[in-house]
């Protein structure tokens, strides 16, 4: 039992209700707002030193998971209650959220109109923090679907925050979509329940590897196999993967940019978190009983067949969102559809690493895949902002009306040089070495034998002509040029320029000292290998 | 017997829901997800068994021969209460869309 698990989730609680409780007044509510992302921030980090391996802080080489802190609701033992569970798989996911609310919660005092703010901006921001640091802890896939729940909530009113024509009919797709998503996570979820006999993450995994046995829960698995394919249906929708990507464009440049940021920096990253926590720690466990009758597919264990799965979405992803992206003509939809083509690239390395069985790889695999999420966020949270305030600037982000940034807004510019190029992948930024994992992963697995990884290898090169080709028109198009007058008289707010700029700074310093960052990964991707690790943390049984 | 009544229930809360969602009307539509997110309510309740026998707690999650989960009966209380707040914000929504549009046909809110 540590209480430190639920630190994060008591501050974001507090501070969203307390922000709630003085809308009175409104310097008050937006000091108690930046002043909770930040304490949020330090929770996260004072929860990051207990659970992440000292080589993260030290800067030595050693393959270490780091601790498992696991929080008994109520003192009722695991599996009969709810528990929460602190890896280094979860931290990492709540260190990007951190970075992501912070930026985001200094930029909305500035960006979000005053009325909004007072009556329901800063509450809602800090419910939907709520919702995402409870899905990053929780240990039980019921909960899991509650915490979906608290943090879609507030996101619908965020994306009809403006309550124009465009805005609620953006709301109507987002939330339609998500109401059957969470529709079908029910029946997933009761089905894994009658089936398996449980719903906290462990035991699942747990009954999972001894299903089959004499005396075991589970008699045959395969019921779970379909049952599991039915929740990634969900975790894709909330990710906006290729063929449930639908809502994404519309909703991104509906919402406030504040909340665009945190909806693609981080609720899309819940997605790939829930992904990564159930297939490869509880449903890993799982092995069929005998070979898959499916053409195309081999193999009896559960990973072997969402390897090829994942794969196809991954695919599908990359070239939507690039082609989609290469088209748009505004930046925030430039943006939005390069969003999801750049989940495609974090969802493509886990996509390989299910299909190889070598354990190095798999876990590389990983590594790419929490890289490239957090260089997603940062950059998308960058260009997003950027966007935001441009667009508050001028009233317009199309790029008919922008050209000739560079001379009439350097900073500006070269910030979205920054971003722009982490979205690339230059070196020494961070997406550099969240692209070259990603090829790394693909290149293994076919030295390891996997014959269609170079397939994965095509698909990503593919990917990056296309992220190269949208990022440089939108700089030859919005930022070269020679300024037209509504450019050469805008006056950017410094104070939104200045959240932009720190965030480029970030880009370019965790580039640079990116050794901590790797270990972070590192010891994520092996909290996410390593399931008998997590059950014995959370069953407090010999695994 | 029971058995069969309730799939074919549930089956045809489905289909209507299905059908509804994919009407023009978006108040039909808001009615079309709230009959599927019933639906999958009543699918929980009888993921805990149909045998109506009175729950007594020995084995978690157990499925005793005689007896009902009550496990999943409290799931569904709070997915009925996250259903119920939900329902109330899409209304909320439609007449939302109502007023910035002038009407509710999907194919004329095209924003």
């Amino acid at each position: 039992m540590s209480e430190v698990v639920i630190l994060p989730l008591l501050v974001a609680l507090a501070t969203a209700i307390v922000t709630l409780g003085i809308r009175f007044a409104p310097r008050l509510q937006r000091a108690v707002s930046v002043g909770g992302a930040l304490a949020y921030a330090v929770a996260v980090g004072l929860l990051a030193t207990r659970v992440l391996p000292d080589a993260v802080f030290s800067s030595e080489t050693v393959a270490d998971a780091g601790t498992i802190l696991t929080y008994q609701l109520s003192g009722w033992q695991a599996p009969y209650g709810i528990t929460l569970v602190a890896d280094s798989l979860s931290v990492f996911m709540l260190a990007i959220a951190a970075i992501v609310a912070v930026a985001a919660a200094v930029f909305s005092t500035k960006y979000v109109d005053e009325i909004g703010q007072s009556v329901s901006y800063h509450p809602l921001f800090h419910f939907m923090l709520v919702g995402i640091s409870g899905s990053f802890l929780t240990g039980d896939i019921f909960n899991l679907f509650v915490w979906f729940e608290v943090m879609l909530m507030p996101s619908y009113i965020l994306v009809v925050f403006n309550g124009g024509e465009k805005h609620t009919d953006a709301a109507l797709k987002y939330t339609a979509l998500n109401l059957m998503g969470s529709a079908v996570m029910l029946l997933a979820i009761g089905g894994l329940y009658s089936t398996t006999g449980t719903l906290n993450m462990a035991d699942l995994s747990m009954r999972l590897s001894n299903a089959g046995a004499e005396g075991a829960a589970i008699s045959d698995p395969t019921p779970v196999l379909g049952l599991a394919a039915l929740l990634l249906a969900v975790f894709a929708l909330k990710a906006g993967i290729v063929p449930f990507q639908f809502w994404v464009p519309s909703a991104y440049k509906a919402a406030p940019a504040p909340a665009t940021a945190m909806l693609a920096g981080v609720t899309k990253k819940v997605g790939v978190y829930a992904i990564i926590r159930l297939y490869f720690v509880v449903f890993a466990a799982g092995t069929l009983p005998q070979d898959l009758a499916i053409p195309g597919l081999s193999g009896t264990s559960f990973l072997a067949f969402f390897g090829p799965v994942l794969f196809v979405l991954a695919t599908a992803s990359v070239l939507v969102g690039g082609v989609g992206a290469v088209s748009r003509p505004d930046l925030d939809g430039l943006f939005a559809y390069s969003s999801i083509g750049q989940v495609g690239f974090i969802v493509l390395p886990l996509g390989i690493a299910a299909t190889v069985t070598d354990p190095a790889i798999v876990a590389l695999g990983v590594v790419a895949a929490l890289v490239y999420s957090l260089n997603h966020a940062l950059a998308k949270t960058l260009l997003f902002l950027l966007s935001g305030s441009i667009e508050q600037s001028i009233g317009s982000v199309r790029f008919d009306d922008l050209g000739g940034l560079t001379r009439a807004q350097p900073l500006a510019a070269a910030s979205f040089f920054v971003g722009g190029l982490a979205l690339v992948g230059i070196p020494p930024l961070t997406g550099f070495f969240g692209k070259l994992l990603v090829f790394d992963t693909a290149g293994r697995a076919m030295a390891a034998g996997a014959s269609s990884a170079w397939l994965g290898l095509a698909v990503a090169l593919v990917g990056a002509i296309l992220t190269i080709a949208y990022v440089s028109r939108a700089w030859s198009l919005g930022f070269w040029g020679d300024p037209s007058e509504l450019i050469a008289n805008m006056r950017l707010s410094p104070q939104l320029l200045g959240v932009v700029v720190a965030l480029a700074v970030v880009i370019v310093a965790l580039g640079v000292g990116f050794d901590p960052v790797l270990e972070s990964a590192r010891a994520g991707a092996q909290a996410a290998t390593d399931p008998a690790a997590y059950r014995e943390a959370v069953l407090e049984v010999e695994a | 017997m029971t058995q069969f009544v309730l799939a074919a229930v549930l089956g045809t809360l489905f289909a209507l829901g299905t059908f509804l969602v994919l009407r023009r009307d978006l108040v039909r539509v808001v009615w079309g997800l709230t009959i599927m997110s019933q639906a999958a309510n009543v699918y929980l309740v009888t993921m805990g068994g149909l045998s109506g026998g009175v729950p007594f707690i020995s084995g978690h999650g157990g499925h005793g021969a005689e007896t009902t989960d009550p496990l999943v009966q409290a799931l569904v209380l709070t997915a009925i209460v996250i259903g119920f707040g939900t329902t109330a914000f899409a209304l909320g929504l439609s007449y939302r869309v109502y007023q910035t549009n002038g009407t509710i046909d999907l194919r004329e809110v095209r924003g």
